[in-house]
């Protein structure tokens, strides 16, 4: 990381541009695009512009040059850009050959978040082209124009950048299991592996409403990650065509396959079928949110089972039904002081006017539980030992273990 | 979706001596605007200009250069991927004619296209509002000859003479380019891997059923 004093000496300014009248209106006229609170921008090696979260592209194209230049510049010198620090503004850089990513956050994140958030978006390219295809076209031309292969991609980047605010599995690297009962997850699962035991070659199979996993049953000698589970998940919730009908995409996974090969993958809803038709009446009926009724004073609270990269949280209820974003920034920031690389936390208790947070880091789980701001501190510190009772209890309910494979 | 596989974006860069009138002859050509004050222009500037060429939306990315060696520090990656190289002399100036050969050199080796000999340039002859006169047109369509005949222009940022066909000139230049390599590059490439799924893919819909 440079300090930003040091960029400004050698280059006291690299765009001087937005000075005087040289009215690109674009910024100044709107007001609306400068407040938001984060911005997305891809663009190519070349600086070129391929995404914009807000804001029509071409017509920013002159800010892409300043971040392009902002990265040769740095590489020039045979270092790379991650961030620049300004004020409440956080500018994030990740330079993933052959693209680059950048991120303007004043929703005071830190930057690990951000990067792992460039790299989502990052890998969501990658899944639609693959690396490999990717790289070829810049290779083959390094002025190329993304857009044009990415039309209708955007969509679902924009809908991945606003799933990754309203969501904790992101930031947790997890994902959130339907709650069943045992005996009806045992019988969808093998249900499953009876209808898919005699197609050759299916690695994975996901059943999913709602954006939690029902099942996932997979190739005896591979692994899904969550960060692609997440791209999954993704594909399906912002695919009209997906939720309609049956359809065949293919995907290709970034972190399975350092994506050398697409894999393709069948993604179903599972609406169908004679026997699975049945369970799936009973899963909408059973689709009751765990409340906290006996423990009052918790509001909400996310426990994240490390071994399955599973996480549980009961259904957000006030005050928060109308500000999840604050919620979900609550806990980014815990789990942000939890995992940061300067100085990792075990165990935070934070209070503030509007809640208190407790987060926990332990080798099998993370938890993290937000509090009324004026509960008493042993109290808090005595529902956790409940809260963890509980928890344990509802296991094989909340979470999806012992998964059989194909 | 349609409209954006239309749009083009062309990343142009400006390069040349330094007070030969390159920022002057961008902001006549964006803004339509002069100044007789010299501000030495720092690292880059950028702008953005739409134009149509053809019936297609053209979005040109303008980069400014800083014509100062002082300020040239930018790093290789800047020049790349450029669709049009913009080369700019004063008329009245000898030495930044004579130059003219050390920038085109200079930026096919930083950019480092895929066919230098046919990579894109226009020549700017800027300042032909002043007098005495010290570069001939002849001389500079010589040089442009010599060059794989460059397309030259003479013009006057301030007067805002010829700027607007000398841009046209260099989106048109740009595009045909992209537009010749364009058989390079497959769009669909990946028809064998359909072919490869397609056997799990049908066994799957039968065994839904």
């Amino acid at each position: 990381m440079i300090p930003p004093q040091e960029l400004l000496e050698e280059n006291p300014n690299i765009t001087n541009y937005i000075d005087e009248d040289s009215a690109d209106n674009n910024l100044k006229d709107n007001e609306d695009w400068t407040r938001k609170k984060k911005h997305v921008f891809i663009l190519s090696s070349a600086g070129k512009p391929i995404y914009s979260r807000y804001g029509n592209e071409d017509k920013l194209a002159w800010l892409f040059g300043v971040m392009q230049t902002l990265v040769s510049f740095v590489q020039s010198s045979g270092d790379c850009i991650k961030s620049i620090h300004a004020a409440n503004t956080l500018f994030v850089f990740l330079v993933k050959k052959p693209l680059i990513l950048v991120a303007v956050s004043k929703a005071q994140d830190g930057v690990q978040q951000l990067t792992s958030e460039l790299s989502y978006v990052f890998n969501q390219i990658t899944s639609i082209l693959t690396l490999t295809r990717l790289n070829k076209i810049y290779e083959q031309r390094q002025n190329y124009d993304l857009r044009r292969l990415l039309a209708g991609v955007e969509r679902l980047i924009d809908h991945l950048l606003d799933y990754s605010e309203t969501e904790p599995s992101f930031f947790l690297g997890a994902v959130e299991c339907l709650p069943l009962s045992l005996s009806v997850r045992d019988t969808i699962n093998s249900a499953i592996v009876a209808a898919c035991n005699k197609i050759k070659n299916l690695v994975f199979v996901i059943l999913l409403a709602k954006n939690k996993l029902i099942s996932l049953i997979r190739m005896k000698k591979y692994c899904l990650h969550p960060a692609d589970l997440h791209l999954i998940f993704n594909l399906v919730q912002a695919s009209e065509s997906l939720k309609n009908s049956e359809s065949w995409t293919p995907l290709c996974l970034p972190r399975f396959d350092s994506s050398v090969k697409p894999n393709s993958i069948l993604l179903k809803k599972l609406r169908r079928g004679n026997c699975l038709e049945a369970i799936n009446e009973s899963l909408n009926v059973k689709d009751e949110s765990y409340t906290t009724a006996d423990f009052q004073e918790i509001r909400h609270y996310l426990y994240k089972c490390k071994s399955t990269a599973q996480f549980y949280q009961p259904s957000i209820g006030p005050p928060y039904t109308q500000t999840t974003e604050h919620l979900i920034n609550v806990y980014k920031r815990a789990h942000h002081k939890l995992h940061s690389t300067v100085r990792p936390l075990k165990l935070i208790f934070e209070r503030n006017s509007k809640e208190a947070i407790l987060a926990w880091d332990t080798k099998g789980f993370e938890l993290y539980i937000v509090f009324e701001p004026l509960i008493d501190t042993t109290k808090a510190i005595s529902f956790v030992g409940k809260l963890l009772n509980w928890i344990k209890k509802k296991e094989e309910r909340i979470f999806h273990l012992n998964a059989p494979t194909l | 979706m349609s409209s954006s596989r239309k749009k083009v974006l062309l990343k142009v860069i400006i390069l040349g001596e330094s007070s030969v009138g390159k920022t002057s002859l961008m902001n006549q050509y964006v803004n339509r605007k002069f100044s007789n004050q010299y501000k030495a222009t720092i690292g880059a500037d950028f702008l953005t200009k739409e134009v149509t060429v053809d019936d297609r939306t053209v979005t040109m990315q303008i980069w400014d250069t800083a014509g100062q060696e002082r300020f040239q520090s930018l790093g290789v990656a800047f020049y790349r991927g450029a669709d049009c190289c913009v080369l700019v002399f004063d008329v009245t100036a000898p030495n930044t004619f004579k130059s003219l050969d050390s920038w085109r050199d200079e930026f096919l080796i930083q950019a480092s296209p895929r066919e230098p000999e046919n990579f894109p340039f226009v020549l700017l002859g800027n300042k032909v509002d002043l007098e005495p006169r010290a570069i001939s047109s002849k001389r500079a369509q010589q040089w442009c000859q010599s060059k794989n005949n460059i397309p030259y222009f003479e013009t006057s940022a301030k007067e805002g003479l010829n700027v607007e066909q000398a841009f046209l000139a260099i989106a048109k230049n740009a595009l045909a380019q992209q537009n010749s390599t364009f058989d390079l590059y497959n769009e669909f490439p990946d028809q064998i891997k359909l072919t490869n799924t397609q056997k799990p893919s049908s066994n799957g819909d039968s065994c839904a059923c």
